[in-house]
C-alpha cells in the first residue's frame, strides 16, 4: 500500500531558486493499492519519470531539487530517504537496462541487490530459482548480458528488481527502445506479476494500446503539477497522448469508452462508422536507386543483397524489428556508413564519393540521436552555423525551422527545446542544401501521439515532387499516419514492398491498432474515420 | 575464427582470475631478479604463449597485442639513450663508433652526447630494456587472461567501496567509446566544421553522455541497495586502518626488496609486517556480515597448477640470487 500524501517537488536553479513557477509535482494526493496495476502516462515532458523516482527516493536523490509532503509506504514515512534504504520494498528498471546493468552474467546481476541487502544465501537460491522459473530466464543464467536481446535484457532488469523481496514495482519506460517482439514479451511478463504473484506495478509507457486492457486503473501527470488517478476509460480528455482507441471511442461518442480491443471490436461491429479511402499519392520521378546492396561487419552480414528504388513525392517506411539491418541500411545509403558491396545512385551520383558537405545537397540523414548533431550554446548559433557552412544566405536554414516548429525564441538552448523541437531543428540543419532525399533513422522514441501527429504533417509538408523521404521505424501507429508505401526488413533481407494498407491492414501481423479493432480492409488510421 | 588446440585446463574462463595475477606477478618478480638476456627473452615468450594458449574471446584478451608493443618501445627507447648519452668507456670494445658532440652548458660544464659506443654498454642497456619489457609483459599475461569483473566479485570486504568504484569505470569505459563513435558519426552528417567547433561539436554530447550514463548506473545501484550504511561504524574504521597499513608494508616492503636487489632481514620484516596487518584486515572484515557474496569463485585443479608453477619460479629466481 502506498499512500501520497500532499507530495511536492520541483527542481531548483543553480542559485536555489525554484526552476519554474509551477512545481514538477504539486500537492498530489493518491493511494496506491496492494497487487495494483498501474499505467503512468501523460504528454512528453510532464514529469512522468520525476514522479516514479519520487516514489521511490532517486529524485531529489539523484535529480537535485526539493520534496516535501509525505511518503507512506505500508503506513511507514519513507519520504527524504535515500533509495538505499528501502530497496527491498521497491525496485526499479529504468528505459536502458544496458545502461544500469552492474554485472556482466545475469545471474550475477540478479543477485546483486540481495547480495548488497545480506540476505542469506539459501534465501537468495530459492528466491533465484522462483524467478527464473516466473520470468523464463534458467537457461539464460550463465550468459554473458551483452548477448541477450533488448527484450532478455529487460527481463532481467525485472528479476533482478524484484529479487530482494520487493512488492513494489516502477517501470520507466522499459519497453521504449525494444521492438515489436520485445515489447510484447515484456509487455506479458508485467500482467503475469501483477495477475499471479500481486506484485503492485506503476508503469510509464508511450505504447498504451498494448497495456491498455490489463491495467486497473490510469495515473495521468499532466504536466501543470497535478497528478490524477482514475479508471482507464475517463483519465483521457487530454488528447496528446490519447492512443487510438480512446480517440476513436471520442470521435464516434462511445460511452463508456472501450478501453480493450475485444470491447472496441464488439462496439464497433454493432455500430460500424463510414471512413474515408486513404489517399493515394501518385510517386514521382526516380531519385534513388540502391543495386545489390550487402553491408557486413566482420563476419556478420548485416544487409544480404538489397535492391531497391524511392521515387520523389513518396514516403517510403522501412519496417524490421531491431538488429533486421534497418540502421546499417541507412547509413550505407548516406554514404558515410560500411558499404560492402552494390551501387547507390542518387540523380546518378554516389554519395560515398563525395564530400560531406557536398553530400547534404544530396542527401540529409537524422539519425536516431537527433541531439547528437546539436552541440553550440543557443539555436541562433545553430542556425548561423548551419548557413555558413552550407553557404547559403543567412536566415535560410531560420526560416526553415520557423516553417517546421513555428517561432521560437533563438536565445535558448538547443539541449532545452522539447524532443520533437529538437527533432524540427535537425530536419531544418540537415535540409539547409534541399536534399532530394532525407533519410530517418527511428525519429519517433520519445514522442508522445501529439508530438508525432506534428511530425507526421511536418514530413507531409517536405514530401515534394522532387523529394524522397525513407523511414526506417518499428512504430506502426506512425508509419500509418504517414507512408505512402512500407518496405519490411527481416535478417538482412528486404522480404516485401507494399502499400501501407496491405502491409498494416486487418490480419497482417503489424496491425495497427484501429485495422486490428475494425478488422475492416483499408482502414488503418483513426484520421480516415468520420465522426 | 579457427579454434586452434587450447589448454583446457587453464582456460581463462576457468581458472581463478586471482591465480593469473599471481602467476603474473611471479613470472613479474623474477624477471626483476634476472641479469640474463636469455632468462628475461624466455620469460617473454612464456607470457605471450600462456595468453595465445589460455585467452577466450573477451575484449582485454586482444591487450595483450598493446604490452608487446609497449615492451618493445621501452627497448628501442633504452638503447637510443644509452646510444645519445654516451658514458665514455673506451676500455672495452667498440661496437660503433660515431662522431661525438659536446655541447657547452656554461659554468664550465659541457654534455657529452653520441661518440663511440662499447658493447658493454649496449648490452647493459639491451638488459635493462628487455627486463622492464618481461615484467610489462608478465602483468600483460595476467591482465590480459583474468576477467577484471571476476576479479572484483573477490575482492575482499574491506576493499569493497575500492573495488565498486573500479567496477563502474569498467562499465563506463566501453559505453564511452561507443558514444564517441556514435556521435562521430552524427557529427559527420552535418559536416566537420574546423578548429574548436569540430573539438566541441564531439566532446560536448560524449561528456553529455558519460555523466547520464554514470548517472544512471549509480542511481541503479542506489535503487539496488548499495551504500547501506553499515551499523559498527569503529569497527569498520579500525579495519580500514587496517588495511591501509597492509597495503603501506607490504608495497614498501615489495619497493625495498626490489631496490636493494639482495635480501635483507629489514625489507623482509616489512614485507612480514604488512602481510600480518593483511591477515588481520580480512579477518575483520568477513566478520561483519554486510553483504552476501551468494557467487562464490571456487579455486580449481587448474588454478593449484598455476600456483605451484607460479611458487616454482619465484623459488627457482630467489635460488639464482642466492646462489650468485
Amino acid at each position: 500500500m502506498i499512500e501520497i500524501k500532499n507530495l511536492t517537488f520541483s527542481y531548483l536553479n543553480p542559485d536555489g531558486t525554484q526552476k519554474s513557477e509551477v512545481p514538477q509535482l504539486s500537492r498530489v494526493n493518491l493511494e496506491i493499492y496492494p497487487g495494483e496495476f498501474v499505467l503512468v502516462c501523460g504528454p512528453t515532458g510532464s514529469g512522468k519519470s520525476t514522479f516514479l523516482k519520487a516514489l521511490n527516493g532517486l529524485a531529489p536523490s539523484f535529480t537535485g531539487g526539493v520534496i516535501s509532503g509525505q511518503l507512506l509506504i505500508n503506513g511507514i514515512d519513507y519520504l527524504g530517504h535515500e533509495p538505499h534504504s528501502f530497496a527491498n520494498l521497491i525496485g526499479y528498471v529504468n528505459q536502458q537496462p544496458e545502461g544500469a546493468f552492474v554485472a556482466d552474467t545475469v545471474l550475477d546481476e540478479i543477485v546483486y541487490s540481495a547480495e548488497q541487502l545480506a540476505m542469506p544465501e539459501e534465501q537468495i537460491a530459492i528466491r533465484v530459482n522462483w524467478l527464473s522459473n516466473l520470468l523464463n530466464l534458467e537457461h539464460l543464467l550463465d550468459k554473458s548480458l551483452v548477448n541477450l536481446s533488448g527484450g532478455q535484457q529487460q527481463r532481467v532488469a525485472i528479476a533482478a528488481a524484484l529479487i530482494s523481496g520487493a512488492k513494489i514495482l516502477l517501470l520507466d519506460e522499459p519497453t521504449s527502445a525494444l521492438d515489436l517482439d520485445g515489447a510484447t514479451e515484456v509487455l506479458a511478463i508485467l500482467k503475469k506479476l501483477a495477475n499471479e504473484e500481486s506484485v503492485t506495478i506503476l508503469l510509464a509507457e508511450h505504447r498504451i494500446s498494448r497495456v491498455l486492457g490489463s491495467v486497473d486503473s490510469v495515473l495521468v501527470v499532466h504536466g501543470d503539477g497535478s497528478v490524477t488517478k482514475g479508471k482507464p476509460e475517463d483519465q483521457f480528455n487530454d488528447a496528446r497522448f490519447a492512443p487510438p482507441i480512446i480517440e476513436l471511442g471520442q470521435r464516434l461518442g462511445w460511452k463508456p469508452l472501450a478501453i480493450s480491443n475485444a470491447e472496441a471490436n464488439k462496439r464497433w461491429i454493432e455500430a460500424p462508422a463510414n471512413f474515408e479511402k486513404l489517399g493515394v499519392n501518385q510517386p514521382h520521378d526516380l531519385v534513388l536507386k540502391a543495386e545489390d546492396l550487402v553491408v557486413s561487419f566482420g563476419t556478420v552480414q548485416a544487409l544480404k543483397s538489397c535492391s531497391f528504388e524511392l521515387f520523389g513525392n513518396q514516403i517510403t517506411a522501412l519496417m524490421g524489428d531491431n538488429g533486421s539491418g534497418k540502421s546499417s541500411l541507412c547509413w550505407a545509403l548516406q554514404g558515410s556508413g560500411t558499404r560492402t558491396s552494390g551501387v547507390v545512385s542518387v540523380l546518378g551520383q554516389d554519395p560515398k564519393e563525395l564530400s560531406p558537405q557536398a553530400r547534404l545537397s544530396l542527401l540529409a540523414m537524422v539519425p536516431q540521436r537527433a541531439a547528437d548533431l546539436l552541440f553550440l550554446q543557443s539555436l541562433a548559433d545553430e542556425l548561423h552555423e548551419s548557413d555558413e557552412y552550407a553557404e547559403v544566405p543567412p536566415g535560410t536554414t531560420a526560416s526553415n525551422f520557423q516553417k517546421l516548429a513555428g517561432r521560437i525564441d533563438t536565445s535558448m538552448h538547443p539541449r532545452d527545446l522539447s524532443a520533437g523541437q529538437q527533432l524540427a531543428l535537425v530536419l531544418s540543419l540537415q535540409l539547409v542544401k534541399d536534399a532530394p532525399v532525407l533519410i530517418l533513422d527511428e525519429p519517433t522514441r520519445g514522442l508522445d501521439y501529439a508530438a508525432k501527429r506534428a511530425l507526421a504533417k511536418q514530413l507531409k509538408n517536405l514530401r515534394t515532387t522532387n523529394r524522397s523521404i525513407l523511414l526506417a521505424t518499428h512504430d506502426i501507429e506512425f508509419v500509418a499516419m504517414v507512408a505512402d508505401r512500407v518496405l519490411s526488413l527481416v535478417d538482412g533481407n528486404l522480404v516485401s514492398d507494399e502499400s501501407p494498407i496491405d502491409a498494416l491492414g486487418a490480419g497482417s501481423s503489424r496491425a495497427s491498432q484501429i485495422a486490428e479493432i475494425t478488422a475492416t480492409p483499408g482502414l488503418i488510421t483513426i484520421e480516415q474515420v468520420k465522426q | 575464427m579457427q579454434r586452434t588446440k587450447r589448454f583446457h585446463l587453464l582456460s581463462a574462463g576457468r581458472t581463478h582470475p586471482g591465480a593469473w595475477w599471481i602467476a603474473g606477478i611471479s613470472l613479474a618478480l623474477s624477471a626483476s631478479l634476472s641479469s640474463n638476456i636469455f632468462v628475461l627473452l624466455g620469460i617473454s615468450a612464456v607470457a605471450m604463449l600462456t595468453v595465445k594458449l589460455c585467452r577466450d574471446e573477451s575484449p582485454w584478451a586482444r591487450s595483450i597485442r598493446f604490452y608487446l608493443v609497449l615492451g618493445l618501445i621501452v627497448v628501442a627507447l633504452r638503447v637510443i639513450f644509452r646510444i645519445f648519452f654516451n658514458l665514455a668507456d673506451a676500455q672495452s670494445g667498440i661496437l660503433l663508433n660515431l662522431p661525438s658532440v659536446e655541447i657547452d652548458l656554461g659554468f664550465g660544464n659541457s654534455l657529452h652526447l653520441l661518440g663511440a659506443v662499447s658493447t658493454l654498454s649496449m648490452n647493459a642497456a639491451l638488459l635493462d630494456g628487455l627486463r622492464l619489457a618481461a615484467i610489462i609483459l608478465a602483468i600483460g599475461m595476467a591482465n590480459s587472461l583474468a576477467n577484471p569483473r571476476k576479479l572484483l566479485r573477490a575482492t575482499p570486504g574491506a576493499l569493497y567501496e575500492i573495488a565498486a568504484a573500479i567496477s563502474i569505470a569498467i562499465n563506463l569505459a566501453p559505453q564511452l567509446i561507443t558514444s564517441l563513435n556514435r556521435v562521430r558519426r552524427s557529427r559527420g552528417l552535418r559536416g566537420s566544421s574546423k578548429g574548436v567547433k569540430a573539438i566541441s561539436g564531439i566532446v560536448i554530447p560524449v561528456l553529455e553522455d558519460t555523466i547520464e550514463q554514470s548517472m544512471q548506473l549509480a542511481a541503479s545501484m542506489s535503487a539496488r541497495g548499495f551504500g547501506r550504511r553499515e551499523t559498527h561504524t569503529k569497527s569498520v574504521l579500525i579495519t580500514r586502518i587496517t588495511t591501509f597499513l597492509a597495503l603501506t608494508f607490504i608495497v614498501a616492503g615489495v619497493a625495498m626488496l626490489l631496490i636493494s636487489n639482495s635480501t635483507q632481514l629489514v625489507d623482509l620484516s616489512v614485507l612480514i609486517i604488512g602481510f600480518v596487518f593483511a591477515f588481520i584486515s580480512f579477518k575483520l572484515s568477513s566478520g561483519r556480515v554486510i553483504r552476501t557474496q551468494y557467487i562464490v569463485l571456487p579455486w580449481r585443479s587448474g588454478d593449484a597448477v598455476l600456483l605451484s608453477l607460479s611458487a616454482a619460479v619465484i623459488m627457482s629466481a630467489f635460488g639464482g640470487l642466492f646462489s650468485r
